[in-house]
């Protein structure tokens, strides 16, 4: 396959208006390290973003960082975390799932797959955190959408329908994010062997709390078993963990974690984590250690279902004893991470069918190509806001030419 | 009337009649408002220099009669403009003289509340205010405030992504809604939502977020809860200059602290909200700080002495803290009456609504006073400082002959200065018919040509809030029109492996 690398975005605009002309769908990739998340494309010719890497502007006091679509990830995080902030929405690190090199990902691929991680909860995902964008649609015209400023309603919010659109909407040259101050300390309670309803309930006690949670999660025994890293060092064998976070200032923080224990003091004693301990735990509950691909479970296919949070301890207990697979809560119950044992289909009818009825949806991140040439890999939507979403992704790419088929099942040819 | 309207379609006037009958087969009874006199209050919304009678109101109270009485005016080529509860500042429920005005002001249910799963659901015409009410015995609230809360209506804040002070902390409208139900202009009803955390496909709730109007009709909307703050203190500081305080907001950002609110009051506003309400606002100072920090009581009674350190080492030349609720609350009337204040020290005022980067705020208020000479009209500020978001009130008697024009020009002017100092023409307000031929200065065609498009995925035929937002309308034929660029070469001149 041709391999294309832009070096600005009128290079990008002269690819995107070759692609049209030859009738050549492009796969738009940064640095390639989630190639594997979707249905298998159509495309013939490969776009590679990664020498649009260049910082255009990082203000700290305006809360904005303007970043060109293909920057290393990890270069950016490093930037802002030297002026103590942050990407509120804590955007998951997909190399361990996937088995791809670690570190790796461009800023782009981070919007557009819009992964937020463990504090989603608190400070919303990635959507809610891009501000503007310059991007070459599939008319071949380089657009701006949003702006430069935290605080902005002027037209439509295209922001919003770029990131989670897998570049199947159009080319994101240059990106502005809204950056947070990092919180001064974290200290995470940890309850031992709560089930996963009793676990649901103690999650949800918190988020009705006053204390600003900010990450909670539950991995019940049996993921526990086998799973290396700090979760493991941190667990005993078939002892389920819960995990609170609270975050802010120190004060704050440890104010806020013995209050929340003592609330919490029916669901059992809570061992208290701090800073470097906290981090770790929730570095690897962000990026689903349990479910690596080192691990023992690297063929088991992995849905991540996202569902109302007080639903998910008796959802996710349920399908884990009867597809006999293991499943890992996040958002208080409102994400789990199934890993299902191998099948054809991953289970997928049978576990739509299920999550549907408590009114979510799941999305199927890690399967061999052939399943997920056999499966909707996103969640099929009801007739009328598929044909919408059609419409919406034809006002930006009319001939198909972004991405062919990534997000929707037999679009591809 | 400088801002020009879509010219009304004859043809549909002169059915008047008949459509009024038809509208009355739909919704029946007094939901259907046809005689001049009843249709006054319906003439215009918070933009009030601008009036327009509809040719017909509809007020339904089921999805189901929005559904049809939307089919019936998209079969018949019939412009429909929705209204929640007209409290726009932008102008973005003004009537068109041969469109339906579909008012939701009978939609004013709250339908579940749903405290585990921190989701509360509601019909469109429910106030702001009042979901906070429901929520409120439990501890919880609905974190956008617009300052119109009392009467504004969800629906009417999804449509137009509302602020208010809290939005640096706690987000603006679309960061706190879940999921709703829309109607669209062909009848068809669409789901987005619910919930959970996100939606499932591309973001239609993000892009029916803020869309004033022009996607669809809100008819069910679910919004995220949240517990209250324990607590909640201000402090008020005083600046001998508007740079010192514009720095004090920049390093408390800088030192990694987000105030539940940051408010900033000029000379000006200062003066006509203390003649107002007499909160005890210094008149010496040229610039006025109120920051809240809400939280547990530990965590307020530090972040209350680092910001007054910073603020003693910016030069404030005057500091208050908030020993007591009522005091807190006495900081914030001032600033929350600003409005009417300044509607008492002159017979007219404009409220501007643009955002700047924060460190631009010495350059834009001295470029603003020089406006102000110019134009001969006064100016007073208020200023979302957190966010960088200014609200300029320009001081006119509409009574006077060209004066209205003239403010009209002054704003125009400002919102020029936002963009090309790197802002946005509107923070929070909308861009309704108001800033609609200010666009251009922000996007250029291709920009706005995208923006279109979209439009046209929803509403092809362009009848819902035709004339708001988009300065120049094009056909949805001659936008999805793909050109084909250059010759045969496949990838002309680009590095390739």
């Amino acid at each position: 396959m041709e391999t294309l690398k832009p070096r600005d975005a009128k290079d990008v605009e002269d690819a995107v208006r070759a692609a049209i002309a030859g009738e050549q769908p492009l796969e738009i990739v940064g640095h390639g390290s989630k190639r594997a998340i979707g249905q298998p494309m159509a495309t013939n010719a490969l776009l590679d973003l990664s020498a649009l890497n260049a910082v255009s502007n990082y203000e700290p006091n305006e809360l904005i960082i303007t970043v060109e679509a293909g920057a290393p990830l990890a270069d950016v995080k490093s930037l802002i975390d030297s002026k103590n902030q942050q990407f509120a929405f804590e955007p998951i690190d997909t190399s361990g799932l996937l088995g791809t090199p670690a570190d790796a990902g461009s800023i782009g691929g981070m919007i557009a797959a819009g992964l937020a991680g463990p504090r989603r909860i608190r400070a919303g995902g990635a959507r809610d955190h891009l501000l503007g964008a310059h991007a070459v649609s599939g008319f071949g015209d380089s657009f701006k959408a949003g702006g430069k400023v935290v605080k902005n309603v002027t037209g439509y919010d295209l922001c919003k329908l770029l990131a989670g659109s897998w570049g199947t909407l159009a080319v994101m040259t240059e990106v502005t994010l809204k950056v947070m101050p990092r919180p001064e300390s974290e200290r995470t309670l940890l309850l031992r062997g709560l089930d996963d309803i009793a676990a649901n309930a103690a999650m949800t006690m918190a988020l009705g709390s006053p204390y600003d949670v900010s990450g909670a999660a539950h991995l019940p025994g049996s993921v526990l078993r086998t799973t290396a890293g700090p979760l493991g060092e941190i667990g005993a064998p078939d002892q389920a963990l819960t995990f609170i976070r609270l975050e802010g200032i120190t004060a704050s923080a440890v104010h806020r974690a013995a209050s929340l224990a003592a609330r919490l003091a029916s669901f059992g004693k809570a061992e208290i984590l701090e800073d470097a301990a906290s981090s770790a735990a929730w570095a690897a509950i962000r990026d689903v250690a349990p479910f690596a691909a080192s691990g023992p479970r690297a063929l088991w296919p992995v849905w991540r279902i996202v569902c109302p949070p007080a639903s998910g301890g008796k959802f996710g207990q349920a399908l884990a004893r009867e597809s006999q697979g293991e499943v890992v809560y996040d958002w208080a119950g409102g994400l789990i991470w199934a890993a299902l044992p191998p099948s054809a289909d991953a289970n997928a009818k049978i576990l739509r069918q299920r999550v549907e009825a408590i009114g979510g949806h799941a999305t199927l991140i890690r399967a061999p190509e052939p399943v997920r040439q056999a499966v909707d890999v996103f969640h099929p939507q009801a007739a009328g806001l598929a044909a919408l979403g059609q419409r919406v992704r034809a006002s930006f790419d009319p001939k198909n030419i972004l991405n062919r088929g990534r997000m929707l099942r037999g679009a591809a040819t | 009337m400088s801002i020009k309207m879509p010219e009304p379609d004859q043809a549909v006037l002169a059915r008047r009649d008949e459509i009024v009958a038809a509208l009355r087969k739909i919704v029946p009874g007094e939901g259907v408002i046809s005689s001049a006199a009843e249709m006054i209050p319906y003439e215009s919304d918070g933009l009030m220099a601008y009036r327009q009678p509809p040719m017909v109101v509809v007020l339904p109270d089921t999805t189901k009669q929005v559904s049809q009485v939307l089919k019936y005016c998209h079969a018949n080529g019939i412009r429909v403009v929705p209204r929640g509860s007209g409290t726009s500042l932008s102008g973005g429920a003004l009537p068109l003289a041969d469109g339906v005005l579909l008012g939701l002001g009978k939609f004013k249910r709250i339908r579940e509340i749903d405290f585990d799963n921190r989701a509360v659901v509601v019909e469109p015409g429910v106030t702001n205010l009042a979901i906070s009410q429901a929520v409120d015995h439990k501890g919880f609230y609905y974190a956008p405030d617009p300052s119109s809360q009392i009467a504004c209506s969800i629906g009417g804040n999804i449509a137009e992504n509302s602020g208010g002070v809290h939005c640096l902390k706690y987000g603006m409208t679309t960061n706190n809604v879940l999921g709703c139900e829309i109607v669209l202009i062909t009848g068809e009803i669409i789901k987005v939502g619910g919930k959970t955390a996100e939606t499932c496909g591309y973001d239609v709730m993000g892009i029916i977020t803020g869309s004033e109007g022009l996607l669809g009709v809100i008819t069910e909307v679910t919004v995220r809860i949240l517990q209250k703050p324990e607590t909640a203190r201000a402090l008020m500081v005083g600046f001998a200059d508007v740079e010192a305080a514009g720095e004090c907001v920049a390093q408390i950002i800088g030192a990694g602290i987000i105030p539940g609110g940051m408010e900033m009051m000029d000379k000006p506003a200062i003066h006509a909200a203390e003649a107002f309400v007499h909160a005890g606002y210094p008149l010496d100072v040229e610039a006025l700080l109120i920051i809240e920090l809400d939280g547990p009581g530990v965590e307020v009674d530090e972040l209350i002495s680092r910001v007054e350190s910073i603020a003693l080492s910016c030069g404030s030349t005057t500091c208050q803290i908030s020993v007591s609720e009522k005091e807190r609350l006495l900081f914030w009337a001032g600033r929350k009456a600003a409005f009417p204040a300044v509607g008492r020290i002159s017979p007219d005022y404009l409220c501007m609504d643009g955002t700047i980067p924060r460190k631009q705020l010495p350059l834009v208020l001295r470029r603003m006073k020089e406006m102000s000479e110019k134009y001969g009209l006064g100016v007073a500020n208020v200023f979302h400082a957190g966010d960088g978001n200014l609200h300029p009130l320009i001081l006119y008697d509409a009574n006077k002959p060209g004066e209205m024009d003239k403010a009209e020009a002054f704003g125009a002017d400002i919102l020029r200065l936002c963009v090309e100092v790197g802002g946005v023409l509107t923070g929070e307000h909308g861009v309704g018919i108001e800033k609609r031929d200010l666009m251009p200065e922000m996007f250029s065609e291709i920009d706005l040509n995208q923006q279109q498009r979209l439009k046209c995925a929803f509403d092809k035929d362009g009848l819902l809030n035709p004339g708001k937002v988009f300065p120049t309308l094009h056909r949805c034929a001659e936008l999805g029109r793909v050109h084909v660029h250059g010759g045969k070469l496949a990838f002309p001149d680009i590095p390739r492996f």
